[in-house]
């Protein structure tokens, strides 16, 4: 059966047509082109297809696409305002935390939740937070430093 | 994005929502062994990728607003109903303050953006040898509750889990709830998991210890050593006893450390499983006691 979805991805709301065996993580990809989204493992360990769905953080290649009709959903494209980088990509550029950059997109939503539930973390907090999404190129402790230095915008709102 | 293989898709199946339990009873009887329940999806998607099973029918549960049950009352205990996640968990205050061995365990399953998805009732259902939650949900002798149409039935958690990925559930029937008896304000529970990086557990341990002069009541369950969760009945029993704990602590440690079926694999040899039994078990017990 084909399902036709409504979605606000990035506060663009969207319609696509999915089947029922479908995965999020692919439709957002392929068929909304959202390709921020990585795929490595699909199946939940390495967080690199981690999308905010509903406020909550998920790793999309555990997700039917037809479960989630009528819901929200943010990747690392939504944290830009008005062309504007957002604080925590800032801080991301400014402190080098990444190599390759194929864990960032997820890295940087992750690092935005967790400071918005949280805008000041401890270093333990921070790891254990994070601890989800997994940098091939070992570039954590530039990972920590970003979200440590970002944290005072967050504070601020 | 599927690479052209089948292990990054998912094989053809009917997708159904039911907004009621009555409505979801009512599609497991229709499809019987060719539906499967779907909670979080966190464990059955993988499952149904690798192939290792294609329900024709996936019945996802997570609207059913029955099933979304969390509620301590006193004299009667715990009950968790299947669409509570483990976040949901991790946010309850009351579980860290009285069942402390189900929060660490709850603490230390999977990542916190998988906690998001994963229920605890999904987990115990999995009946996978290595994951956490079942460990502490025997030690407090917790229940499920089982319906299907025409049947309401308990079990405990014990005799639930059979053997690896194989549970004490019917076609047509659907886990309701997990029920934890109250325990006395003097008991003490607690859980340790040692793994090396990977999540997989080489051994999770869970005790709960009731000491006073009245009364004495111990339970310490193992898993991961074998087919199924297992407790360590002889060592429980040298904890009964009167005398000096902490030399009992240490007795009852290579007690459990002999007693257990413990399998080798790739993760961990035989002797190894039986050397961390006795250094956990020991290891446990003292923090517990320390505290009493
Ligand atoms: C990356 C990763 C890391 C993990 N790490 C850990 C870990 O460290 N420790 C650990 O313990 N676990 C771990 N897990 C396993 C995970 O916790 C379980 O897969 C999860 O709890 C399952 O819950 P769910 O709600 O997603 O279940 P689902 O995936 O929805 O269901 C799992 C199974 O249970 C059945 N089921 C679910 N609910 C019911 C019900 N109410 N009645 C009848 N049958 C039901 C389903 O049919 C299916 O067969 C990990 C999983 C992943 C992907
Ligand atoms: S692709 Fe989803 S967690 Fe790895
Ligand atoms: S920067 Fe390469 S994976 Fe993280």
């Amino acid at each position: 059966m084909v399902h036709k979805l409504s979605l606000i991805v990035n506060g663009i709301k969207r319609t696509v047509e999915v089947k029922d065996n479908e995965i999020l993580l692919d439709v957002l990809r392929d068929k909304l082109k959202i390709k921020s989204l990585k795929a490595a493992c699909w199946r939940g360990e390495c967080g690199l297809c981690t999308v905010l769905l509903n406020g909550k953080l998920v790793k999309s290649c555990l997700v039917l696409a037809v479960e989630v009709d009528g819901s929200e959903i943010i990747t690392v494209e939504g944290l830009v305002k008005d062309g504007e980088l957002s604080p925590i990509q800032r801080a991301f550029i400014e402190h080098g935390a990444f190599q390759c950059g194929f864990c960032t997109p997820a890295f940087v939503l992750a690092s935005h939740q967790l400071l918005i539930e949280n805008p000041n973390p401890s270093e333990e907090e921070i790891k254990e937070k994070l601890g989800g999404i997994i940098c091939r190129c070992g570039t954590y402790l530039e990972i920590i430093k970003a979200i440590k230095s970002a944290s005072r915008f967050y504070q601020k709102k | 994005m599927s690479f052209g293989s089948p292990y990054f898709t998912l094989p053809e199946f009917t997708y159904h929502k039911p907004k009621t339990l009555r409505e979801a009873l009512e599609l497991l009887e229709k499809y019987g062994d060719e539906a499967k329940v779907m909670a979080g999806g966190v464990g059955l998607i993988p499952f149904m990728k690798e192939r290792l099973i294609s329900p024709t029918h996936v019945i996802d549960i997570k609207e059913i607003a029955e099933l979304k049950k969390l509620e301590y009352k006193k004299g009667e205990g715990l009950t968790i109903g299947a669409t509570i996640t483990f976040s949901e968990l991790e946010k309850y205050q009351l579980l860290k303050e009285k069942y402390r061995a189900l929060y660490q365990a709850v603490k230390l399953a999977s990542d916190n953006i998988i906690r998001n998805r994963a229920t605890l009732i999904g987990n115990i259902c999995e009946a996978i040898p290595w994951v956490d939650g079942p460990i502490p949900l025997i030690a407090y002798g917790a229940e499920v509750e089982i319906k299907s149409l025409d049947e309401v039935r308990r079990t405990p958690v014990a005799d639930f889990i059979k053997g690896p990925v194989e549970i004490d559930l019917k076609p047509g029937e659907i886990v309701t709830s997990i029920h934890l008896p109250d325990i006395p304000e003097e008991a003490k529970s607690g859980f340790l998991k040692f793994n090396t990086g990977s999540e997989f557990a080489l051994l999770n341990i869970a005790a709960y210890l009731l000491i006073t002069a009245k009364k004495k009541d111990v339970r310490l369950v193992y898993g991961a050593i074998s087919s199924k969760p297992a407790r360590a009945l002889e060592a429980e029993k040298i904890l009964l006893r009167d005398g000096d704990l902490n030399a009992l602590i240490s007795m009852a440690a290579i007690k459990a450390s002999e007693e257990l079926e413990v399998i080798s694999d790739v993760l961990a040899s035989e002797d190894y499983r039986r050397h961390l039994i006795k250094i956990l078990t020991m290891k446990l017990l003292k923090e517990l006691v320390e505290e009493v």
